[in-house]
């Protein structure tokens, strides 16, 4: 096996452990569960870095390209976002509960799509704002992820009790903290919105095509718009916003790694036509 | 809420109802009802999940450009969306009338005054704009300001052709162009203008030509042959650039034919010979198979059909068909055709849009205006626990 696959089933293995310690860790209420949980988390994170630059120093292009590894730099970003929340305050350990299932999930899948890495960059894609636009989704979907996860937490912390939940902050401060993070990841999408429209319009003059990839990213943005405007203007707080969060981040994996990329090409009016 | 717009020390703390409702109406009775109608919040998250809801169909019942037939390029859809500007100016207009602006309703503003200003953007480029599809053999020029110089085009109400002066020049096409160490494939050396009012300058795909606020991208190239046509003595009759369509084959090669695109389909066919304005003689087919050493260099496929008396062509049967190299000739008949010389041709989308900047730098404003939002809640800290939440 390549030393690149090596490190990419080891990562994804670390974070399979991590995923069934956070959540044996709260089924059996033990709280030992939720530091091996962490600490197999930053195992994994390693070798999850060591893939992505392992690949990037193979060819020099930046391998964030192809779904696979859109996928993997999004996990990075949840894994890197999820680790620094965990050892800057010990309060919401049980957040692995959702993250960690999901980055687990989610890199396993990347890992049956892997490709070699590309030899060479489409003339399309040599852009600076490949940059603002993959750090902006990568980003904001780590926020919307955490935020869900805060939003279970929630969920779980009403209907429980007991020192595990006690732990916890108290409720309104969970739904603000998820709040937060969807507002970031809100910003941050509106990043990668923006930054998209740029691109396009450096590469066709056109800023926007209603595209299926233009048109997934819009339905993940307003979903959250939505869910800003629920909380601001009708005064929506708690319990409603947590399923809102949790429901959301489902349609936004499903609708931005699951349905565009399998229907059509990447941003198809992207190609050119002779060789 | 609303502690965006309530400061902290306020000693009388506003009633707070939810959805918040504006509080200032410039008009009344009826015009009153429209009014509050179009600044109702409820109306906006109707508009918010309607266009939701459209986009999802978007890309899920309706795919391409049937999804833009079906709902995106629909008058309803846009209607909406024009709607959904109206409510956010009325809404905002509303509610932020004799507030105290904060950091945060700062934002807010911006954020949703940046909607009606992409909307006037859109409205204005509508208006002025110009898209043509313009193709060119190396060496040729055309007149940039001759509608019949652009294989298709769109403008807007108010948009003049005497803004596009001189010509546009397609000096060489550059296969294999590198910019340092990145490979842009196709660059295209053109020069548009007249006289000394005139931009020379190389384009691809990341990289366009401005002159005079026209735009200039590279969109699609091929090759293009020069075809010189003789009687059966050798007098020259015709020559002429017939420019080929490239035609993907099964195993990933590429073969070269007269012919037309439909959507992302090339469809071969024949073209009138010689070509208008001069009286054709016959239909013809013409394909190409690029020699594997030299890029210039390989062997033209001919095939003649016959005209009817309207001059359409009779398809049923060719009179001639045979291959020449470049640089030979093929006898036909009466005729003989003879490839001269491989070229390319390009196309370009030829742009002008002076209501894009209004836009993009609106989205950039927005952005802004959301951030600032957010900094205002963070530096604000969480809201303490309201009595009755
Ligand atoms: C139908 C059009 C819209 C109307 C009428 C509208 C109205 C409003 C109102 C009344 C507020 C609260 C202001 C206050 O505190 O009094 C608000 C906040 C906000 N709206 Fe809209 N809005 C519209 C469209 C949008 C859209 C399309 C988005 C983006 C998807 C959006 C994102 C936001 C955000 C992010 C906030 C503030 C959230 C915060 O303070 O953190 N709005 N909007």
């Amino acid at each position: 096996m390549k030393p690149e696959l090596m490190l990419f089933w080891i990562a994804v293995g670390l974070y399979g452990v991590s995923t069934f310690s956070f959540i044996f860790g709260l089924m059996a209420r033990q709280e030992k569960l939720f530091t091996l949980g962490l600490f197999s988390a930053l195992a994994g994170f390693l070798p999850h870095v060591g893939v992505i630059a392992l690949r990037w120093s193979a060819t020099g292009i930046s391998p964030f390209i192809s779904i696979s590894e859109s996928i993997t730099l999004g996990t990075f970003m949840t894994v890197l976002v999820f680790l620094i929340i965990q050892f800057s305050t010990k309060k919401v350990r049980p957040l692995g509960v959702l993250v960690m299932p999901v980055a687990f999930v989610l890199l396993g899948w990347a890992g049956t799509l892997m490709k070699e890495v590309a030899s060479t960059l489409a003339p399309a894609l040599q852009s600076g704002w490949i940059w603002v636009h993959i750090v902006g989704a990568s980003a904001g979907f780590a926020s919307v992820l955490i935020a869900a996860g805060l939003g279970l937490l929630y969920l779980l912390k009403e209907r429980n009790s007991g020192p595990l939940y006690d732990k916890l902050p108290d409720l309104a401060a969970i739904d603000d903290l998820s709040y937060r993070f969807i507002s970031g990841g809100f910003i941050l999408y509106g990043l990668m919105l923006v930054s998209g429209c740029f691109w396009s319009n450096q590469v066709k003059g056109n800023y926007w095509n209603w595209d299926a990839v233009e048109v997934w990213s819009l339905v993940s943005w307003l979903t959250y718009g939505i869910y800003l405007h629920l909380r601001i203007t009708f005064g929506w707080r708690g319990r409603k916003l947590a399923w809102y969060a949790l429901i959301a981040l489902v349609a936004m994996i499903v609708s931005y790694w699951g349905i565009p990329f399998s229907v059509e090409t990447f941003h198809s009016g992207f190609r050119i036509e002779h060789t | 809420m609303n502690d965006s717009m309530m400061p902290p020390d306020d000693n009388e703390p506003e009633q707070e109802v939810f959805p918040l409702e504006p509080r200032y109406h410039p008009i009344h009775k009826l015009p009153r009802k429209i009014y509050d109608f179009l600044a109702s919040a409820r109306l906006a998250m109707l508009l918010l999940v309607t266009i939701l809801a459209c986009c999802i169909s978007g890309v899920t019942l309706w795919r391409g450009a049937e999804a833009g037939r079906m709902v995106f390029g629909t008058l309803w859809f846009n209607s909406i969306l024009v709607l959904l500007v109206v409510n956010i100016a009325c809404c905002f207009f509303g509610r932020i009338w004799g507030r105290r602006v904060t950091l945060i309703s700062f934002g807010m503003i911006l954020f949703h005054l940046c909607f009606v200003t992409i909307l006037l953007g859109v409205v204005y480029n509508s208006l002025f704009y110009f898209r043509g599809n313009i193709r060119l053999t190396e060496g040729e020029s055309l007149a940039s300001g001759d509608p019949r110089s652009y294989d298709s085009f769109q403008q807007g109400r108010y948009f003049n052709f005497s803004r596009l002066k001189g010509e546009t020049t397609l000096l060489k096409m550059l296969s294999g162009y590198k910019v340092g160490a990145e490979n842009k494939r196709a660059a295209y050396e053109v020069q548009v203008g007249e006289g000394i009012d005139s931009t020379k300058g190389i384009i691809y795909i990341t990289h366009k030509l401005s002159h005079h606020g026209v735009d200039y991208f590279n969109d699609r190239e091929g090759y293009s042959l020069l075809v010189l046509l003789a009687d059966s003595q050798g007098k020259e009759l015709y020559g002429g650039h017939i420019p080929l369509q490239s035609i993907r084959q099964k195993d990933g090669s590429f073969t070269y034919s007269t012919g037309y695109r439909e959507g992302e389909r090339v469809m071969t066919d024949v073209i009138p010979f010689p070509n208008s304005p001069e009286k054709p003689l016959f239909a013809l087919q013409l394909g190409y198979t690029l020699s594997k050493l030299n890029e210039r260099d390989g062997v033209a496929h001919f095939a003649l059909f016959p005209l009817d008396k309207n001059g359409k062509p009779l398809y049923d049967k060719p009179f001639a068909q045979g291959n020449a190299p470049i640089g030979g000739r093929y006898v036909a008949g009466d005729y003989q055709l003879a490839p001269k010389e491989v070229r390319y041709w390009v196309g370009m989308t030829v742009r002008y849009e002076p209501g894009n900047f209004i836009v993009l730098a609106s989205l950039w404003i927005g952005l802004a205006g959301m951030i600032i939002t957010t900094m205002g809640r963070m530096l604000r800290g969480r809201p303490k626990p309201r009595k009755g939440q």
